[in-house]
């Protein structure tokens, strides 16, 4: 009974951290303006990147033929990794809403940077616990509140076009598989072990 | 008492969390205690222990309900480690929600034939080499997680650790050959609900490996694997102890060979029979499906849920979950306190009004589960409903006893299963498929448990009535010993085989309520308490 209440109230404090996302509610992609240029393109193009060895360069910059002081707000530079409608099918948890704090299209956090007015590039490497899936690169002008004001993306619109493919590590080891049957093995055997010792005692106890 | 005869379904006797307790052998019903044994617990002339004392680990009766009830809550443990680790299973194993659902499906169906099996299992070796047997064997399937690289292997895994759940079996047996009759409800009971906890420990413990893991350097797909192996050596280390601390009756381990054959059996074909056609049966199959069996499925999605619905990371999803299963302390013995509370005035009615509306009230906080769209308007409805859900099994099988004397290991079995069956059909239809989110899939879980507890009202006794309509009129068919009689056949009845059956009926005539209880106590009543 103490245990439950104790669990309880530690909810209850735990509860009351993460859900002060109260301010940024009701934040629609729709209204940010696409005044960025970005390209992610693979090492090799049509080839399916690896996981931890293989690298994306992506490139970004204001687009020149937006307008002149598009980029006043802009604060910080957040490029991310965004899944491609085909990675987003059966994956609810995938899903792309309007409403940026539900948004769940890009989860993987490339680089944030302060930003530079002028082009920028970087050489990325597909991190180890990125999922297999096809991939686009987005990048978000972010102004001085935290609050997202601009963005743009390596593909188009219906994010279609100038995708990549990535597959992810399998995460197994050898050492890994050669514990996993050790610890099997050693558990079968000790139970037949201690059953056939015991059958055999009571044997000998029973003669007497 | 497991008779380690082996008379059928006697494997399941004592099940139940507040029957009336009463010999299942030709000894008289009143105890009678041996004072020359030497055990640290009042034992009576069987050596099973008259009194329960919880904190105590003395040898044989404490230390045999510890290790049984670990045991089983390390299989709950295994079983839904997976659960709150799915977030970041699925980006491993490339996982879509119908192959999440469908693992969670296959976690609860392994168990439905693995716990038919178990009882026969427990009659041939033991209930001791039964649990070890199980959990030993169980070990490598766990640890085999390390291996899966795809949903197939994902679900195929899942289906076969959720065997191991058959411990539930073992552990009611071993209690009853440890505990007398007297106290044996109140024991398998705790025992039960305890072991249920692992469905909430597990929630809380494996994000903490994971999250333990991952600092010390592993990438987070290697992680989780690596995680797997905790509740791996649990079983072997359960299996162990189980093995060289326990024992399968008071007096030590061979007598069972020495008392084989004594009691004639009853014929497995004819308590089928009696079980099957009883139409109550059927109706508590349905209804544990919709307590135990929604307790079940929400184990598997609950974490997730939090996750993905609350932007939590994955320990604080995990703690909330585990809030969810940890109920199961208090819930379930709760709920078979209230049923015999209200029987106590009531009757069979009473029993019957709790747990409609125990079931039901956990159906409605189930739904606002699916609607709150707050975390502290989720968490409360969570809490609310285990507590309804929890309670409502506790209630159950506080009236199953009643349903059937001669078949009751065998209704006991079945609603049981019903329990595991009820899970993977929700699973199948609200959180396997695309069409449902997984609010979605709560809210309607919620409304068809509140649908599928409606045919409580449908139980009708002919000796106390039923929720709505009260006993029947006919001077024969509204006594006790008519119900529990009509299970045997003249033939048999001659041959006396029904008197358990009449001593059964007699004690039972309590369940008439307060008017009966008080009219007439009779000589051999025994008190229903601790």
């Amino acid at each position: 009974m103490a245990i439950h209440t104790l669990l309880f109230a530690s909810l209850l404090i735990f509860s009351l951290i993460p859900s002060s996302r109260e301010g940024n509610k009701g934040r629609l992609f729709s209204v940010l303006q696409n005044s960025l240029d970005v390209t992610g393109k693979p090492v090799q193009d049509g080839v399916v990147l690896e996981a931890g060895k293989d690298m994306v360069t992506i490139k970004w910059k204001l687009k020149s033929s937006g307008k002149v002081d598009a980029d006043a707000t802009f604060k910080t530079i957040q490029v991310k990794l965004c899944y491609a409608p085909i990675s987003q099918v059966d994956r609810p948890w995938r899903k792309t809403h309007n409403e940026l704090f539900k948004d769940k299209t890009c989860p993987h956090e490339i680089v944030s940077k302060p930003y530079d007015k002028t082009p920028q590039s970087l050489d990325w490497t597909v991190d180890l616990d990125i999922p297999t899936g096809t991939y686009f690169v987005r990048a978000y002008g972010i102004d001085g509140d935290g609050q997202e004001v601009a963005y743009g993306q390596s593909s188009d619109e219906g994010r279609t076009k100038n995708l990549f493919s990535v597959q992810a590590i399998s995460g197994g080891h050898v050492s890994l598989d050669i514990a996993s049957i050790l610890f099997s093995v050693f558990s079968v055997v000790s139970l037949l072990v201690f059953f056939v010792k015991e059958k055999k005692k009571a044997k000998l106890e029973q003669r007497e | 008492m497991g008779d380690p005869t082996g008379e059928p379904g006697s494997s399941m006797h004592g099940v139940t969390g507040r029957e009336q307790s009463f010999a299942f052998s030709v000894a008289s019903p009143i105890v009678h205690t041996d004072k020359t044994a030497k055990f640290d617990l009042p034992v009576d002339t069987e050596h099973k222990a008259t009194v329960f004392k919880l904190f105590s680990f003395s040898k044989p009766h404490m230390r045999t309900f510890h290790l049984s009830w670990i045991s089983f809550s390390t299989c709950f443990v295994s079983t839904f480690a997976a659960a709150p680790l799915v977030p970041i299973i699925r980006e491993n194993l490339n996982l879509t929600k119908q192959d999440i659902g469908n693992a969670g499906v296959a976690s609860v169906s392994g168990s439905i034939f693995s716990r038919l099996v178990m009882g026969a299992v427990c009659d041939l070796l033991g209930p001791r080499y039964g649990c070890a047997f199980l959990v030993m064997l169980s070990a490598p399937t766990v640890f085999s997680m390390s291996f899966v690289s795809g949903a197939a292997g994902f679900i195929t895994v899942r289906f076969m650790i959720g065997f191991c759940l058959a411990t539930f079996v073992s552990c009611q047996y071993w209690m009853s050959t440890m505990f007398n009759s007297q106290i044996i409800g109140l024991v398998n009971g705790t025992a039960a609900g305890w072991g249920n906890m692992g469905g909430g420990i597990t929630q809380l413990l494996m994000p903490i490996v994971y999250e333990i893991i991952r600092r010390a350097g592993a990438s987070a797909f290697t992680a989780w694997r690596i995680a797997f192996f905790v509740p791996g050596w649990l079983h072997i280390i359960m299996g162990i102890l189980v093995l060289t601390l326990g024992q399968d009756l008071p007096d030590g381990n061979r007598a069972a060979l020495e008392k084989s054959g004594e009691v004639a059996k009853d014929k497995f074909g004819k308590i089928m029979w009696y079980a099957v056609t009883n139409y109550r049966t059927w109706i508590f199959v349905l209804l544990y499906g919709y307590s135990m069996g929604v307790e079940l499925s929400t184990d598997n999605v609950i974490a997730e849920y939090f996750f993905d619905r609350f932007h939590l990371k994955l320990h604080t999803a995990g703690l909330i979950a585990a809030c969810f299963g940890m109920a199961n302390f208090f819930a379930r013995p709760a709920g078979g306190w209230a049923s015999d509370f209200s029987a106590k005035y009531f009757g069979m009615r009473g029993r019957l009004w709790t747990l409609w509306i125990i079931q039901t009230a956990g159906g409605l906080f189930c739904v606002w589960l699916g609607r709150a769209n707050t975390l502290v308007t989720a968490v409360v409805a969570m809490v609310l409903f285990s507590l309804g859900a929890q309670a409502a099994c506790g209630a159950t099988f506080a009236i199953v006893p009643f349903v059937s004397r001669r078949a009751l290991g065998i209704i006991s079995g079945l609603t049981g299963a019903g329990g595991n069956f009820g899970s993977g059909l929700t699973q199948l239809i609200f959180f396997s498929t695309s069409h449902f989110t997984t609010e979605e899939g709560l809210t309607w879980m919620g409304v068809m448990i509140v649908a599928c507890t409606f045919p409580v009202t449908l139980i009708h006794f002919p000796q106390w009535g039923s929720m709505f309509l009260p006993p029947s009129k006919d001077p024969v068919k509204s006594t006790e010993e008519h119900y529990y009689g009509s299970e045997w056949t003249e033939q048999e009845k001659e041959k006396n085989m029904h008197q358990g059956s009449l001593r059964f009926a007699k004690n039972a005539k309590s369940e008439g309520g307060r008017r009966v209880r008080s009219a007439s106590t009779p000589p051999d009543n025994t008190p229903n308490n601790v």
